[in-house]
């Protein structure tokens, strides 16, 4: 448990204080406790279900538009300037 | 001991939409930084992604020129990962139910003939463009290349040599520029390549340490990347230099090598899971007979028929071909005029050196072929003179389609009144005194001059044949 704690904390870029660490452990070891009983059903012909509705094909036509400026996008920006987000510096 | 390298490629191809996969936006190149964006491809909450109906057909269409079997249902998956280059925290991409699988691509070496397998083509968006400020220490980011359409294709590991590695790719690149699926145009990063490479033991079944080198962007940079990477390996295997990982590798161009990429302990654990935002996609009979009859002949059986039933020789028929608008064009004009020699030269001439000097490439050739085949009729049947209906041409560039009536218009029409010809040789002649007695006394050049005049003056509108005739007998009159 973790092991998968921490591997989740990485891969989302979260740094979790020791707290916030137990309560969620707390609430991830829950959740396993329920798992056995979902194991126990026969799932063997029961195609997995990913969309709620019973739609496909929901498609647009190739037609572009640009009913959004730069700068209606980027008010909310807590940085941004001359038209580029800004970020942490990152290194590869 | 004999080695060989074992070559895989992952090719990413912009596909040549108007807008991106799941918005609204253009898909456009060039724009200013952040001009094509739109809270969809933000990654703002709450945005549905609707899949563009074009990116199907083109995904469709890459999958019938490479032999491949379209999955009739195909669906999309979210591929997890924490970089501001996509702003949702995850690229939508298939892994489950790719577009199109098992496919063929057949190549031609100096060693002879081969088909290389491809595994699958699958459908996803770019990721936008992060530019790093060392001086102010962040980063930029730009989101106009987000969620612009791309298709993957990934090849089995079947190529064994940086030769058959550019084979495959210009084969790829030619076949998806004929199906208009893509421009693939290196330089602007609309088609770009991912190369695993391992080297084994000669015969043995087993694979080697396999590295990756990804995002190369040139046939050159790639040709010398193979090598190194072949060399190094052969020489860790052989010499003990240094212990082969699987691991990813940037190749520095510059320095002719590849370094390790610092490894992040993370990296491959995308958690992968289907999209329950994005529809499934099911292509009917209709759609599918829909794509597959607009499929265009494969280059090659292109240039064999323009060899053999239209009569060009290797290098027109070659030339014609490296371009699908090239080729449009030229059947357009041939059914017009019937002339094909004069048609393939019109265009790798003429219509090459006007596209020049917009610079332009030949896929952005878009004239009415129609009209550029009435004009080269008009010249064969000496309406109008070449000169003159070179102007004409710059006009059906600008969109004319009517070149009879710009030759009327502009009085292009060549005379046939020998009378007229005839006054104005006399005129030119009395007036140059001079010119003739130099002609007369071998100046060959004297004659041009006279010629010309006397061209300009009928306003290039006339048989040269008939002119130099002329000009002749009231030279000796004179
Ligand atoms: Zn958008």
């Amino acid at each position: 448990m973790q092991d998968l704690l921490d591997t989740l904390e990485k891969v989302n870029q979260l740094a979790l204080t020791q707290d916030e660490k137990a309560s969620v452990q707390a609430y991830f070891e829950r959740v396993a406790q329920d798992l056995p009983s979902f194991a126990e059903v026969d799932t063997q012909n029961v195609t997995p279900m990913v969309y709620v509705m019973p739609l496909s094909n929901v498609l647009r036509e190739d037609e572009s538009s640009q009913p959004f400026t730069r700068d209606d996008l980027q008010k909310g920006a807590p940085e941004a300037e001359d038209g580029y987000w800004e970020v942490p510096r990152l290194i590869e | 001991m004999e080695y060989e390298v074992v070559i895989g490629l992952e090719v990413h191809v912009e596909l040549a939409t108007n807008s991106k996969i799941f918005c609204s936006c253009s898909a456009k190149y060039g724009a200013e930084q952040n001009e094509h964006v739109c809270p969809a491809c933000c990654g703002m909450p709450g945005m549905l992604p609707i899949v563009n109906k074009k990116v199907v057909d083109l995904g469709m269409t890459a999958g019938m020129m490479l032999n491949c079997h379209i999955n009739r249902t195909t669906t999309f998956d979210k591929k997890n990962y924490y970089y501001p280059d996509l702003p949702g925290a995850y690229q939508t991409t298939q892994l489950f139910a790719p577009i199109c699988v098992n496919g063929r691509v057949d190549i031609e070496t100096s060693k002879g003939k081969k088909s290389v397998r491809i595994k699958q083509i699958h459908m996803e968006e770019d990721a936008g463009k992060l530019v790093h400020d060392d001086w102010r220490d962040l980063t930029m980011v730009d989101y106009n290349r987000t969620s612009v359409p791309l298709v993957e294709i990934v090849s089995q590991p079947d190529l064994s040599s940086a030769e058959e590695v550019v084979a495959y790719l210009e084969r790829l690149r030619s076949l998806l520029r004929f199906a208009k699926v893509s421009d693939c145009r290196w330089e602007q990063g609309s088609m770009r390549c991912d190369v695993n490479l391992s080297v084994r033991e000669k015969g043995s079944d087993k694979l080697g340490v396999r590295t990756e080198m990804k995002n190369m962007n040139s046939l050159a940079a790639i040709t010398r990347a193979i090598e190194y990477e072949t060399a190094r390996h052969i020489d860790a295997i052989v010499n003990k230099t240094e212990e082969l990982v699987q691991e990813t590798r940037r190749w520095d161009d510059e320095k002719g090598k590849s370094f390790a990429m610092r490894t992040k302990e993370t990296a491959g654990d995308y958690r992968y899971f289907p999209d329950p935002n994005v529809m499934p996609v099911v292509i009917d009979d209709v759609w599918y007979d829909r794509i597959k009859a607009t499929l265009p002949e494969f280059p090659e059986i292109k240039k064999q028929r323009y060899m053999e039933e239209l009569g060009l020789g290797d290098f027109d028929a070659s030339s014609l071909v490296e371009s699908r608008a090239f080729c449009d064009v030229f059947e357009e004009a041939y059914a017009e005029c019937g002339l094909a020699k004069d048609v393939a030269n019109w265009i790798l001439k003429d219509c090459a050196n006007l596209l020049n000097k917009k610079q332009m490439t030949a896929d952005m050739l878009a004239i009415d072929g129609r009209a550029l085949g009435k004009l080269i009729k008009l010249v064969a049947d000496e309406k109008v003179g070449r000169a003159n209906a070179k102007f004409i041409l710059a006009e059906i560039f600008e969109g004319a389609t009517d070149p009879e009536k710009i030759a009327e218009e502009k009085g292009f029409i060549v005379s046939n009144d020998t009378g007229l010809i005839e006054k104005v040789v006399a005129e030119i002649v009395a007036a140059d005194p001079k010119s003739v007695a130099d002609y007369k006394g071998g100046k060959e050049k004297a004659f041009m001059a006279l010629f010309g005049k006397c061209m300009r003056e009928l306003r290039g509108n006339c048989n040269p044949q008939v002119l130099r005739e002329l000009l002749l007998k009231e030279i000796e009159k004179a």
